[in-house]
Parts: structure tokens; C-alpha cells; sequence
């Protein structure tokens, strides 16, 4: 579903000069899958993903998501995902129902077929309740909810989450880890970032550690504890970018 | 494109800024409550005005003649002071304010009691005026012989009666005209009893009276009034109805972190930029609109009830057709400011940011708006093209009734306005598909570190900034040096200031940047060994276009005439040039500004802005920074043309030899076609199958209509040959050119 090829990509700095913030990062996630992006802040995770996005182009390296390039094919790129950040607002001024319902005709969802879709939705991810209450006046984690929504308004194949659970308190980050796995298992190729290594053990199926821009190591959990003889992630994430 | 994203994006942004209280404010309540308030403020300031009396004090009343009296009873007298204008006048009349009067003391105590607020103006007669005045008048009873009489009058003078007042300050200035005009009322009856004495009617001095009468109809005063006032209006509340809503759609959103979802779905970059453009248009329009009509309607009801208290104003309420002529016009004039508003607000991180980036705009469209205000200004085939002032002179025509002048010039205005539109919406799109913009961060900033960056992480070629940079420091200095140096008198003068002004002030800058902020100078300024055939097929381009570009020249010039004080200005360099030797000519005229303009502007401006991806766009910008550098607008007009072929050439065979070589071809046949003008005798026969003469003033020989029709036809094969020679792309237009292929 998505493959990425020595990917690359720096910017200038006024205090710091030519910032690496990728260095020929290669990985591959496929359907059914959680691929996992751990490492520290300023590691190159949102980099990497809002690449994936099609917000930044690369400067070298190619990246296909489910067969489409992210630079030269974007807007199709577009209509294959769905992106929750941490830092993703919610429009202030519309409701929940709103703001789902915008997004699902800008993906092209037809009135009725989009109504049903924001039902079973709104149900699952339990916003009925606020469907009506603006996004200035929603919760963290009432936002965060609109977000995953909206991310999968049009049951996109790629879900791209990037430090989703930031900002969130435990109840929540549980339910959003447990919407993971369930669309995981509805064949759903997700990229999950995150700094935290308890998600990572509990939800990732690859994971990549990545610091300073480069993949220091990537396989699943198991082949990463065999490969550097720790059990532990935390200590082995430790000694990797020590 | 895709229509209903955009009319999805168009509706849910303004759904959203109908929500929000202070775009409400500024766009619907604000427009309701300003011109009411305003013609209250105006009817009450109005009334203040009327009814202030002015604090007059006069100095030197028993200094007076008797007769004509000026002051009866402590009060200006009545047959030089009418009812009315006493009414605002409050005298005080003293003798005199000390013992020893001198004019120095008057004038400080008349200073110092203007200052304090005790008087308004102080009228002072000298010591012997009435004596004087008297012994003028003996004197002319006496003098029967006219020829001595102008003699002996001017043997006595008269000393004058001196007014103090702050002109500076309006209460004082209102009162310094009030009392003027009594007095020169007072001077008329002194004059007036002189004659009478000699039994001399009044008419001796005044034999006809110079009466003027107003022929315009009332309903056109009306409109001339208001065909100033309301465009004006409108306009600047079109742009500033689109500032608010332009920085919330973009700046704001980025503050709210919402833009990312936006630009994470399937919309395009140019369906959100049109989706948002249609959104501050429509705000910018109803803006305007509520203003206008909220403006009219205060108009016809103050104005109605100034008239019907006779106030002295001759203007009446506000033709009712100006208002449909506005409310039509303001489509282009909306959509133009809000793409330029959404393009800048765009480049803001914040909210706070984006206004400070919009008051630069506001800076650049008032000058404008003001120039069609002048007194001078019609619209004609120049301002016509004038991007906002040929709208505004146009809209004024329309309300004015002109409308034979709005239909020939409907054409050349919604022209422009529409292309100014429309490369505004090219850069509010760029803008967005630019991630540098769109996900710019706060970083700390020092002049040092910003020094050292230029330094330390230069680039093989200059980047767009740079280029920006380049072009704008050539500009400043190539002005400010044409106000520093004298024009010269003579050719030596001449040839030095011109190319010390090409070296020093052109070059130079281009050449430092060069070394200072490039890695590959030699591939910033295009010197690489040159494909051998370019070199001459670029002298024969230059040949071959000359005299379409004359052409050109000579419309422009029709359109925009030289004023007589240019053609006076310009004539000195004009007998140098005749009179210098042609090879040095053509050195300092066509080689020094073809060496030295090609290397900053093919060279170092035209590279970096390659990094835009776009040819036409780092042509087009770097073409108007060569025009602009020509200093004359006419001049500027046709370096636009020229400076688009030179970049052409730049860009196709990517060396600047052939770009100097054309620049110096054509320089050349311009300064020998107007030595040969000076001439035209002298041609040779040969040459009248090409030259002839023109009959223009400026220059008395033009090419022939075989040479024009030749120049077109050989000149579009060899553009045509230059246009289809491989060439390198920069990164951002092979990264461009990819993604057009994957769209087909």
C-alpha cells in the first residue's frame, strides 16, 4: 500500500543552516497492517508523513501510496487517505455533523450514501451526543473524535496518524488506540506515529525507530528484540539513538 | 477544476464568517452606523462652525478718519459690515495698547493675545493714518495737471493698516478672512468718496463688471460632486471589506490549525483558492454595497436638509444611477482586491501578521484611487490602462452621464482590471502550493545569523528572494542616483554619468550578489560557452524586430505624449548625442547598458527566479524589473517588450552572450536611427527601401511598410526557431512539467 524510497528532505535554517530533516528513509506498509513511527520530537515523523500527505514534497526519493506518486499524483494521493494529527483544530464556528458532512461531499459522497456513512459513524465513535455543539465549544478529545471522523468519512484505504493521542487523557487515547485496531482489522494500512512506546508495543505491527531524520532500525517488535538483544523497547529505543 | 468543490469551499466559508461576530460587525453594522453618524457629526460641527463669533480686537481707533466711518458706537459700521457678518464678529476697540507703539510691540502683543485665545485676530492702525489718509486726499484735490499727479501722490504715503492672525490655526484664519473682507468693503467707500469729491462716478474704476454663470444643469453639478466621492468610497471599501475575511481564511486558519485538513483533501490547491477568493469577494462586495447605500441614503437626507437650511452647499443628494453603475462595477473591483488581499494574507502566519501585511497594500492602491481624484485626470487612452485609476475615472465618466467616453473605454478598463485579477489569483494559487508559505514557523531572528544563513547556506544559483532583492536594490539605486547626479552639459558629462550609472549602480549590485550569495557564478550569470549559432541569430532577431519595436515605440508615445518640460529636459541630451562621434555612441548608449543590464537582469534576476517553476512568470517578473530600471514610462512600456525577448533568449540558449549581442544590436540601431533622423538627407539611396520619412517630431525617420511587414514575418521565425532549442529547466519546472504529464 505504501512504499517509500530513500526519502529525503531538508530545509534551510536561519540559525541552523541546511536542516537534514529526513535522510533516505525507506520503509514499506501494506494493507492490514500498523506501521509504527517512533521517535523523539523533531525525529522526522511529521515530516515523513505530511509527505505522505502530499502537504511537503520531498527533495529526493519517491513514495507511492496504494500505487499513486505522492508528488506528481497528489490530488489522487488525497482521495486514498485520511489524516488525524495532534495538531489537526476543528473549524470553530461548525458543528460536528457539519464539518464530517463538508468533508464527505468535498470527497464526492453522494447526500444520502454520505448521511448513512455519518450515522454508522457518528454511532461508532460515540458523537452523537455533540453532533450539534460547535467545534469552539467542544473537549480535546470531543475534537479528536470530529478528527477521526472526518478522516474516515469516505472509508479511505491509508490512515495516516500522527501523534493522534497527544493531548489526550487516558479514556480517550484508549478509545483511539482501540479504533486502531479495528480498522485494522477491517484491512485498513495505517501509519502511526507516535513518541510514546507503550502505544507502539501495544498497537504496531512494524514498527520504524526513526531519529535524527534516518531509520535506526525497523522490522516487527519480535525481530527487533532479536536483532539488538533487548527485550525491553524503551531500553532498546534508548540505545539505538543514544 | 472541479465546480462544487469549490462551491463547497465558497459556502462553508461563509457560513463561517457569518458566524463570526466581528466580520459581521465590520461588513453589515458598520457600514449601517458610520454615514448616519457621521452626518450628525457633520450637522453639528456645521453648526458650531456657523455659530462662532470671531474675537476681533482693533487697535488705533482714534487713528480713524471720520468719514468713511469704519467704526460707529464700538461696531463695525453698518454700510461695510452687513447684519449678518456683524452677527459673527465680537470687536473690541482700544487707542492703543501702550504709549510707545512700534510695529515690532504690536506684532508681540498681537502674538501673544492670539496665543492666549483672548482675540482671534488683531487689526492695528498706525499712528498718522488718519492724517496721512487726509493729506493723500488734498493732494489729489490739488493736482489738476494729470501728467504730475502720479508723481506727486506717490511723494505721500499712506501708512497701512496691519491684520495679525495665526493662519495656522482655523478659528484665527476664519476671522482673519471675515475682517479682510470688511475692511477692503471700508478701502472701496475711501476710493469710492475720493472719486465722488472730484465728481467722478464709480464706474471710473470699475467700467464693466466680469459676471460668470454656471451652465451646467443641476442634475449634472450634482453628479460631478458625487462621481468623485462615491467610487472612492466604494473602492476603498472593497479592499478593506476583503482585509478582514482574507486574513481569517488564511492566516487565521493556520493560526486555528485547521488549514492542514483542508489541504489533506481531494480539493485542489486552485479549487481552495477560488473557493476562498469567491468568499472575500462576496464580503468585499457586500461591503462596499451596504456602504454605498448607506452613504447615498445619509447623502439625500443631509444634503436635503442642508439645502432646505440654505447652508451655502451647492451639492444635492446623490444621482440614484450612480448606484446601479457602482453596484455593476463592483465585481471586477471586489474580485481584484480580494485575490491580492488572499495572495498576501496567505504569506501570514497569524492573524496579527496578516494586518501587517496588508497595510502595504492599502499604501500601494491609495495612490491610485487618488490620482483619478485630481483635477487633471480624464479618462483617456493613457490613465484608461492604469490599473484601479482607469476604473475609478471610468465609473466617474458613467455617473457623470459620459457615456460615449465609458463605452470606447469599457474595453482597455475591464481589461486591465480583469488581467491584474487574474495574476493575483495566480499568485494567491501559487501561494498556496507553496510549502514554505503555508507551513512557515516562527524562528528566532538576528541580523548576524541572518548574514551568516545568506552566507553559509547559498545556493548554486540565486534564490527567488535574492533575485527580488537584486532587482529591487537596482531600482532604488538607479533613483536615487538619478536625483544625486547633475545632468551633464556636455557629452564627456554624459557618457560619464551613464556609465558610471551602468557599472556602479546596475552591475555592480548584481555582480556582488553573485559572488557573495552563489556557489556557481558562472551559471547564475549564464557564461558558459555559447552554442555558436545563437550569437548571430540573436544580432539578426534584434535586426529583424527593430522596427516593429519602433512601432510600438511610436504608439506608445501617441498614448502617452511626452509633456513639453520632458521634451525641454530631454533636448540637451539629445544635441550631445548628435554631436559626439558615433563609435563612442554606440560604446557608452548601446555596449555599457547591454553588458551591464544583461548581466543583472538575464543574469542574476532571471536565474533565481527559475526556482519559481514558472518560465513565463520569472520572464514576465524580471522583464517589469528591466522595464522599471528605464526610468521614463514610455520608455518602460516598450523595455517590457524587449526585456521578454531578452529573457526568451536567456532562458532558451541559457547563455548570456546572445542576450548581450541582441541588447547591443538593438541599442545601437536606436541611437543611429536618430542620428540619421537628424539627417535624413543623407541617406543613401538604398536605404529608402527601408527608411523613410516620418513625419513625427521626435523622430523624423520611420521604417517603410515593406520593412515592417519583413520585420514581422523574420522576426516570428527566428523567435519561433529560439523557442524550440532544447534547454536546461530548473529543478521546479521539471518537477512541474512532471506533474502536467501525469494530469493528461
Amino acid at each position: 500500500m505504501i512504499h517509500v524510497r530513500d526519502l529525503s528532505k531538508h530545509y534551510a535554517d536561519l540559525k541552523l543552516g541546511q536542516v537534514q530533516a529526513l535522510a533516505e528513509v525507506s520503509f514499506d506498509a501494506d494493507a492490514g497492517q500498523v506501521f509504527g513511527l517512533l521517535g523523539p520530537n523533531g525525529a522526522g515523523k511529521t515530516t515523513a508523513l505530511r509527505i505522505l500527505a502530499t502537504m511537503l514534497r520531498p527533495t529526493a526519493g519517491v513514495a507511492t501510496v496504494n500505487g499513486y506518486d505522492v508528488v506528481t499524483q497528489a490530488p489522487a494521493v488525497r482521495r486514498q487517505i485520511g489524516v488525524v494529527s495532534g495538531g489537526t483544530a476543528v473549524y470553530d464556528r461548525m458543528t460536528a455533523w457539519e464539518l464530517v458532512e463538508h468533508f464527505g461531499r468535498l470527497h464526492g459522497m453522494q447526500r444520502e450514501a454520505l448521511r448513512q456513512r455519518m450515522e454508522s459513524l457518528f454511532d461508532r465513535l460515540q458523537i452523537r451526543p455533540f453532533r450539534d455543539v460547535l467545534g469552539a465549544k467542544m473537549s480535546t478529545g470531543m475534537k479528536q473524535k470530529v478528527s477521526i471522523a472526518r478522516a474516515l468519512i469516505h472509508d479511505p484505504p491509508v490512515l495516516i496518524f500522527d501523534e493522534a493521542t497527544s493531548g489526550l487523557d487516558v479514556l480517550v487515547a484508549r478509545a483511539l488506540l482501540k479504533t486502531i485496531a479495528e480498522l485494522r482489522e477491517q484491512g485498513k494500512c495505517i501509519v502511526f506515529s507516535t513518541h510514546i512506546m507503550r502505544e507502539a508495543e501495544r498497537l504496531c505491527d512494524q514498527i520504524a525507530i526513526i531519529h535524527g531524520g534516518r531509520i535506526l532500525a525497523a522490522g516487527t517488535l519480535p525481530s527487533l528484540r532479536q536483532m539488538h538483544g533487548e527485550q525491553d523497547l524503551e531500553e532498546l529505543f534508548f540505545r539505538l539513538i543514544a | 477544476m472541479n465546480w462544487t468543490n469549490i462551491q463547497l469551499i465558497w459556502f462553508r466559508e461563509l457560513r463561517d464568517q457569518l458566524r463570526d461576530r466581528r466580520t459581521m460587525f465590520t461588513i453589515a453594522v458598520l457600514p449601517l452606523l458610520l454615514y448616519p453618524m457621521m452626518g450628525m457629526a457633520f450637522l453639528r460641527v456645521t453648526q458650531f462652525l456657523q455659530e462662532h463669533p470671531s474675537q476681533i480686537l482693533l487697535l488705533g481707533a482714534d487713528r480713524l478718519p471720520p468719514s468713511p466711518p469704519l467704526v460707529v458706537d464700538g461696531q463695525l459700521a453698518s454700510p461695510v459690515c452687513p447684519e449678518n457678518e456683524a452677527a459673527l464678529l465680537r470687536l473690541t476697540v482700544q487707542d492703543r495698547h501702550t504709549d510707545r507703539e512700534t510695529i515690532e510691540s504690536v506684532q508681540d502683543f498681537a502674538t501673544a493675545a492670539i496665543a492666549r485665545g483672548d482675540y482671534d485676530a488683531v487689526i492695528w492702525f498706525p499712528e498718522d493714518f488718519a492724517r496721512r489718509l487726509n493729506a493723500f486726499r488734498r493732494q489729489v484735490d490739488r493736482i489738476e495737471d494729470s501728467d504730475s499727479k502720479e508723481n506727486e501722490l506717490g511723494k505721500i504715503q499712506v501708512p497701512s493698516p496691519h491684520l495679525f492672525a495665526n493662519l495656522a490655526d482655523d478659528k484665527s484664519r476664519i476671522a482673519h478672512d471675515r475682517i479682510e473682507r470688511i475692511l477692503r468693503r471700508w478701502q472701496d467707500q475711501v476710493v469710492r468718496e475720493i472719486l465722488l469729491s472730484h465728481e467722478l462716478p464709480e464706474a471710473v474704476i470699475r467700467p464693466f463688471a466680469l459676471r460668470s454663470r454656471d451652465v451646467s444643469d443641476e442634475p449634472f453639478r450634482r453628479a460631478a460632486v458625487w462621481s468623485k466621492v462615491l467610487p472612492f468610497v466604494v473602492l476603498i471599501w472593497a479592499l478593506t471589506g476583503a482585509f478582514y475575511p482574507a486574513i481569517d481564511l488564511c492566516a487565521g486558519e493556520k493560526e486555528r490549525g485547521t488549514l492542514e485538513t483542508l489541504l489533506c483533501s481531494p480539493a485542489l490547491r486552485s479549487e481552495i483558492v477560488w473557493g476562498k477568493l469567491l468568499t472575500v469577494t462576496t464580503f468585499s462586495a457586500v461591503t462596499a454595497l451596504l456602504n454605498l447605500f448607506s452613504l447615498v441614503l445619509t447623502g439625500i437626507l443631509l444634503f436635503g436638509r442642508l439645502m432646505a437650511m440654505e447652508a451655502g452647499l451647492d451639492v444635492g443628494a446623490p444621482p440614484m444611477s450612480s448606484i446601479l453603475w457602482l453596484t455593476l462595477a463592483l465585481l471586477p473591483i471586489s474580485a481584484l482586491f480580494s485575490a491580492l488581499a488572499l495572495a498576501v494574507a496567505a504569506f501570514a502566519r497569524s492573524s496579527k501578521e496578516g494586518q501587517y501585511y496588508l497595510m502595504p497594500l492599502l499604501l500601494l492602491t491609495l495612490p491610485l484611487m487618488i490620482l483619478s481624484l485630481l483635477p487633471a485626470a480624464e479618462l483617456n487612452p493613457g490613465s484608461s490602462v492604469i490599473p484601479v485609476t482607469g476604473l475609478m475615472l471610468w465609473l466617474r465618466a458613467l455617473i457623470e452621464n459620459d457615456y460615449a467616453s465609458a463605452l470606447r473605454y469599457a474595453l482597455p478598463v475591464f481589461g486591465v482590471t480583469a488581467a491584474c485579477a487574474w495574476l493575483s489569483v495566480r499568485w494567491a494559487v501559487r501561494q498556496f502550493e507553496d510549502e514554505s508559505v503555508l507551513f512557515r514557523e516562527s524562528e528566532q531572528f538576528g541580523l548576524g545569523l541572518w548574514v551568516q544563513h545568506l552566507i553559509r547556506d547559498r545556493g548554486n544559483t540565486p534564490s527567488i528572494a535574492e533575485s527580488l532583492a537584486c532587482g529591487f536594490i537596482i531600482l532604488i539605486a538607479t533613483f536615487f542616483g538619478s536625483l544625486y547626479v547633475q545632468p551633464a552639459a556636455d557629452w564627456a558629462g554624459l557618457s560619464r554619468v551613464i556609465v558610471a550609472t551602468q557599472i556602479g549602480l546596475v552591475a555592480a549590485p548584481a555582480l556582488i550578489m553573485t559572488v557573495v550569495l552563489t556557489r556557481r557564478p558562472a551559471q547564475v550569470l549564464l557564461l558558459q560557452r555559447p552554442r555558436w549559432s545563437t550569437v548571430p541569430a540573436a544580432v539578426l532577431l534584434a535586426v529583424c524586430l527593430h522596427p516593429t519595436v519602433v512601432l510600438v515605440a511610436q504608439q506608445i508615445q501617441a498614448m502617452y505624449p511626452l509633456s513639453d518640460e520632458v521634451i525641454r529636459a530631454m533636448q540637451p541630451l539629445a544635441d550631445a548625442l548628435r554631436q559626439a562621434p558615433w563609435w563612442q555612441v554606440v560604446l557608452v548608449i548601446a555596449l555599457a547598458p547591454a553588458v551591464c543590464e544583461e548581466l543583472a537582469f538575464r543574469g542574476f534576476v532571471l536565474s533565481g527566479l527559475r526556482h519559481l517553476g514558472s518560465t513565463t512568470a520569472a520572464l514576465v517578473i524580471s522583464s517589469l524589473f528591466f522595464a522599471v530600471t528605464h526610468g521614463m514610462l514610455q520608455q518602460s512600456l516598450s523595455a517590457f517588450g524587449v526585456g521578454l525577448v531578452l529573457g526568451l533568449i536567456a532562458v532558451r540558449t541559457g547563455n548570456l552572450f546572445p542576450c548581450i549581442a541582441y541588447h547591443l544590436a538593438h541599442n545601437s540601431l536606436t541611437v543611429l536611427l536618430g542620428r540619421v533622423s537628424s539627417e535624413p538627407d543623407s541617406l543613401p539611396g538604398w536605404a529608402t527601401w527601408v527608411l523613410h520619412p516620418s513625419g513625427n517630431v521626435d523622430l523624423e525617420v520611420g521604417y517603410t511598410t515593406p520593412a515592417l511587414v519583413a520585420s514581422v514575418i523574420l522576426s516570428a521565425l527566428l523567435l519561433t526557431w529560439f523557442h524550440r532549442l532544447p534547454y536546461e529547466r530548473s529543478a521546479e519546472e521539471t518537477l512541474k512539467q512532471r506533474i502536467a504529464a501525469h494530469r493528461k
